[in-house]
């Protein structure tokens, strides 16, 4: 076999084997893009939702608005929050909810004018049960949970 | 939280990864053999390469069963290539090179499955960047430069025979330090950020190191010339502090900072007037000072898609194409096809790296470790390579894994050792319904 014939074979090996290997990569990285996209749809799951009930006695009882609820659900004034609240009260970053050793916790993240649960102001975390009003200013949630799915 | 059913399905494919590098690494070197004269050297670094590649994955495997498996046959494959070219364009430092990955391969796996070495970094942390700065101001007063020439700059110590840049180690120092200095910041960031118009008092913490660590920028630069590295800490730097305060003016002012900077540098020192202009147009001079960047650019023309073969490329022609340009060698002997290779394993390395710090929730300093060591090696493999295009001006620093240099390969090594350590710490990636 000629000398030019064996380094085109080789040539031929050594980007065949190329291509291989980044194929695996790809596929790799494909594979747990594909996990976390699954994992980020599982937490986008709702739980329930938060219905809006506005004090504001100039629009009809039958307008509010219905909020699904995550595992972790950030309430504020800024774009980035789950729930975006619209008043004049609200800081930036105002508040959460989380779900954590399968228990609804809400937290004040330091907010200016703090955050009141069934109208009274809370200094800590707070459990949450079905049918809690969360306070934020001029604006009130209804928390509605449904029926715990055990996993 | 651990899950051990991933672990069999680990291993194959870090192995399944190795064969196909193997038998690239291996195709490469042996055109070498037929097409340019070699001596035996050739065989003992193919052989010490893929030493190197099976006991590291054994290790890896047995004493952190869940680290990411892809980093480790990713950086030995690029490391492969850059010996191959090596050896093609140079054949001694081939030599001198296959060691160096042996011993850096080493270094890593100590990284690796050191117990306490993050916790270290955190804690002592005032006191490992305050050695390495030593070390810095010991090459400003005993530097040395291995090619011996009277004007180049002298970056490195020497230990006998072995040249030390301490610059390179410096890399995973300060990264380090600047991780464990933000996480301890972080919280208090965050809260003056969330609390509505104090905008202002968080300025001092951040805009002091901020200053600081430009001022050490600079000083590097004006007592060592090195223009690469100076600029790699700084934009790293910008970027994890972008990471850590989500404050886009973060970006704003440290670009403002880099042009300040290099308007100055452009103005006080010939080496900087003189890349900028061979980076503006180096036609002129295409036979003198612009020699080796048209060359390189002749080199990538010359390759083509499908390049010239292993082993029958002309790259020899730019000068010192085995340390910096090293990239334009492998663009004329692997054409279009070796380039895209080159970006896409850098770019899958960015995405794994990234993706290491975004998995320890909770946790600042390893999310910014993880992230700003990444950002390090792409950074650097960014400029470097965009430089060899002429699509920025030349900032002199090596390929990570694929250039000579036996710091470089350390350092860069040292730094896949901790991602690889942080990979086996972090959370999982969940299956669905497992919230």
């Amino acid at each position: 076999m000629s000398v030019e014939a064996a380094i085109f074979i080789l040539r031929l090996l050594a980007a065949l084997s190329l291509i291989g290997f980044l194929a695996l990569l790809f596929a790799a990285v494909w594979r747990s893009m594909r996990q976390i996209d699954q994992q980020l749809a599982a937490a986008r799951t709702a739980y329930g939702y938060l219905t809006m009930q506005s004090r504001d006695r100039s629009k009809p009882p039958g307008t509010a608005q219905r909020y699904p609820l995550h595992a972790i659900t950030t309430l504020g004034r800024s774009a980035s929050s789950t729930i975006v609240v619209n008043d004049e009260f609200a800081s930036s970053i105002h508040a959460r909810i989380i779900l954590e050793a399968d228990q609804w916790w809400l937290e004040d993240r330091r907010s200016r004018n703090g955050t009141r649960l069934n109208d009274a102001a809370i200094e800590q975390r707070t459990l949450l049960a079905d049918g809690d009003v969360i306070g934020i200013g001029k604006i009130c949630y209804q928390l509605s949970l449904d029926a715990v799915s055990e996993s | 939280m651990r899950q051990p059913a991933q672990t069999p399905a680990n291993r194959r494919f870090a192995y399944l990864l190795l064969v196909f590098a193997t038998i690239s690494v291996f195709a490469g070197m042996a055109a070498i053999s037929l097409t340019r004269p070699s001596g035996p050297g050739l065989w003992v670094g193919l052989l010490i390469w893929i030493a190197s590649a099976l006991v590291g994955t054994a290790i890896l495997n047995r004493r952190l069963p869940t680290h990411d498996p892809l980093l480790f046959p990713l950086v030995m494959y690029l490391s492969g290539w850059g010996l191959v070219a090596i050896q093609g364009l140079a054949p001694p430092f081939a030599e001198r090179q296959a060691l160096w990955l042996a011993i850096s391969v080493a270094a890593m796996l100590l990284t690796a499955v050191f117990p306490h070495l993050l916790r270290w970094l955190r804690v002592y942390r005032y006191i490992i960047l305050g050695g390495a700065l030593l070390l810095l101001l010991a090459t400003i007063v005993f530097g040395r430069n291995p090619s011996g020439f009277e004007f180049a700059p002298r970056l490195w110590l020497s230990l006998g025979a072995v040249y030390f840049q301490p610059s390179e180690i410096m890399k995973v120092i300060l990264v380090a330090f600047m991780a464990s200095y933000l996480g301890e910041q972080s919280a208090v960031i965050r809260a003056d950020q969330t609390e509505p118009g104090l905008r202002i008092p968080f300025l001092p913490r951040l805009a002091g190191p901020m200053l600081s660590m430009w001022l050490l920028s600079m000083v590097i630069l004006i007592w060592q010339r090195d223009l690469g590295t100076a600029m790699l800490f700084f934009i790293v730097f910008i970027l994890l502090l972008y990471l850590t305060t989500g404050d886009f003016r973060m970006l704003l002012g440290g670009a403002l900072l880099v042009i300040i900077a290099a308007a100055v540098a452009f103005h006080l020192f010939d080496v900087v007037k003189l890349r900028v202009d061979i980076w503006l147009n180096p036609w002129p001079e295409a036979d003198g000072r612009a020699y080796q960047i048209v060359q390189s650019l002749m080199a990538f023309s010359a390759g083509g898609i499908f390049g010239t073969g292993v082993g029958l490329g002309a790259a020899g022609y730019i000068p010192v194409a085995h340390s910096d340009f090293i990239f334009a060698a492998l663009a004329e002997e692997w054409g279009l096809l070796g380039v895209i290779g080159v970006l896409s394993s850098f770019a899958v390395l960015a995405l794994r790296g990234l993706s290491i710090g975004l998995r320890h929730s909770g946790r600042v300093f390893p999310r910014l470790l993880a992230a700003g060591l990444t950002l390090m090696l792409v950074v650097q493999a960014l400029m470097i390579m965009a430089g060899v295009l002429k699509l920025l001006p030349l900032t002199g620093v090596t390929l990570p894994f694929i250039s000579y240099g036996g710091s470089s390969l350390l350092a860069c090594y040292i730094m896949i050792g901790l991602l690889l350590r942080l990979s086996a710490e972090a959370a999982p990636i969940r299956h669905a319904g497992a919230l």
